[in-house]
């Protein structure tokens, strides 16, 4: 068990958006959380970071940190990208002055790296694109190595070969550190290349639940629509 | 046919007070954050003690920034008051006690609350949008899931700079105010900088200056964890930081207004 979701129900006022909905992620998996606009997705991950709290139903996570990369990235505009990256080994209680200025460097010059963008730490959010952004949160989610890992669309908004980068690193932390992680994901790429697992939401109940292969076999009504992205179907858009 | 229930519930006055029984509870419950932050802090300052970088940058930001518009304020009263009240005394003869008269009212009042109204429509409202934008744009979400206090990060600093900052911008702005006191009342009504200056030290009392002090240090406090717990709470989008701001400055003055009553009332009677 790493992270489990029992018979979860979130309501804002009257509206139930997640209405009884229950999975698992064990360590070292990447579940892929899929959906029209407005299903819940990005509702689910902030219950489970315990953003926001939940009316019934219980969320299990293993001990440790967990790390939530926003849908809209959610920098820290007033900070440098320096100071967005090692904000939580600056300013968490347990972290802060267990690195050195020089440690910090380090770590988050080695972070950039990794997501393609070296050498920007005293750039400010609002230099960078958006892509750039999204990249940069993602360096900060991850800065302290958390075993939990909820990404809500890493890949939004990201050219073919950025994207690939950050597939990448979500399948590599899987492996080294057997992390479990969820990504919500409108993109098939993002699906294909990390998830083991993908579960469907739609109004706010788990329609799907498959492996990336299963969902392209398109054997449900709910799995064809989704990947021939087709206006017919048993989902509705709803305003 | 309506039932008296309905009609009652469709008059004018029913509305009235049922609006005005929402406004108290939207008010209690907006005491309640703000008490409950207020205990918060302290939890955490006693805890984990204070980072001097950021609290000195808050300080710069809420002394330095807004000098200028505190100190006009402040010394365009003075100048207002003194040239009333010089003229009207020197007629009746009381021309020795313009300068006794001028500073204890800016000691004991105009300094402070001209200085907290100017200092709520600076850094109050700025104070609220910003925290109000880091909550919609899910900046204080991002630091609470990193783990670190985003109460204790974002208000110990600014709330403590502005315990710091406001006596300091006071004793500035009021001795301005006594100054440019002297000088209208020698421009307008021809007394001697010498005859108003000697009035000035009677009328310059320790206990005036010291609960000046601490009054300041009070409403420097209670405008930034006002306009912090405003912006703090704010939710959706734009609006939501249109309405934090106007909260936390409407706010700030009422909280001025009703402590500067039970500091004269603790204080002077
Ligand atoms: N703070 C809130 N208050 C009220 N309703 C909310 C709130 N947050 C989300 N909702 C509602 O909950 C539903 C699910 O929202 P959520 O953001 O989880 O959708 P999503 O699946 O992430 O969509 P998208 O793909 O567009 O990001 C929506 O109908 C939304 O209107
Ligand atoms: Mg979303």
């Amino acid at each position: 068990m790493s992270i489990e979701v029992r018979n979860l129900v979130k309501k804002f006022d009257d509206k139930v958006v997640i209405n009884d909905i229950s999975f698992k992620v064990s360590d070292g998996e990447v579940l892929a959380i899929v959906g029209f606009s407005g299903s819940g997705k990005s509702t689910v991950l902030k219950l489970i970071s315990g953003l926001i709290p939940y009316d019934s139903g219980e969320i299990l996570t293993s001990s440790g940190d967990i790390a939530m990369v926003f849908q809209y990235s959610a920098l820290f505009d007033s900070l440098n990208v320096f100071d967005n990256i090692s904000f939580a080994l600056r300013e968490r209680k347990d972290l802060r002055k267990k690195y050195s200025k020089n440690d910090l460097q380090k770590i988050v010059a080695q972070k950039l790296e990794l997501v393609g963008l070296k050498g920007i730490e005293n750039k400010f959010p609002s230099e960078l694109s958006g892509g750039m952004q999204k990249r940069v949160s993602f360096a900060r989610a991850i800065v302290t190595n958390p075993n939990t890992i909820l990404y809500d669309e890493p890949t939004a908004g990201l050219d073919p070969m950025s994207s690939t980068l950050i597939e990448d690193y979500i399948v590599s932390l899987k492996h080294e550190i057997n992390a479990a992680s969820i990504v919500v994901t409108h993109q098939m790429s993002t699906i294909l290349r990390t998830a083991d697992r993908v579960i469907m939401l739609y109004d706010g109940k788990i329609v799907f639940e498959g492996t990336p292969t299963d969902l392209l076999k398109q054997d449900t009504p709910y799995t064809k629509q989704f990947v021939t992205a087709s206006l017919e179907g048993p989902m509705k858009m709803k305003a | 046919m309506i039932s008296l229930a309905q009609y009652i519930k469709k008059s004018a006055t029913y509305k009235i007070f049922s609006n005005i029984f929402e406004e108290c509870i939207k008010f209690l419950n907006t005491i309640g954050q703000i008490a409950q932050i207020g205990f918060h802090l302290i939890k955490c300052i006693l805890r984990d003690g204070i980072s001097f970088k950021e609290l000195a940058y808050q300080c710069e930001r809420f002394g330095i920034s807004s000098l200028p518009i505190t100190l006009s304020i402040v010394g365009m009263t003075s100048i207002i008051v003194s040239s009333q009240v010089a003229n009207e005394m020197v007629k009746q003869g009381g021309a020795d006690f313009i300068g006794l008269l001028m500073t204890i009212l800016i000691v004991r009042e105009v300094g402070a609350v001209m200085s907290g109204f100017a200092i709520t429509s600076m850094i109050g409202s700025s104070l609220a949008s910003e925290l109000a934008t880091m909550r919609v744009t899910e900046q204080v979400d991002a630091i609470d899931v990193l783990s670190v206090d985003s109460v204790g990060y974002l208000f110990i600093p600014r709330v403590l700079s502005g315990i710091i900052m406001m006596p300091l911008i006071v004793i500035v702005a009021s001795a301005i105010g006594i100054v440019l006191g002297g000088i209208t009342s020698n421009l307008f009504s021809g007394l001697t900088y010498r005859a108003y200056f000697t009035s000035v030290w009677l009328g310059l009392y320790m206990k005036d200056l010291f609960v000046s002090i601490i009054k300041s240090a009070v409403f420097g406090g209670a405008i930034a964890l006002i306009s912090c717990t405003c912006g703090y709470y704010a939710s959706g989008g734009a609006k939501g930081v249109g309405i934090a701001t106007t909260k936390a400055v409407v706010w700030s003055f009422i909280a001025i207004v009703v402590w500067d009553m039970v500091f004269a009332m603790l204080f002077f009677f």
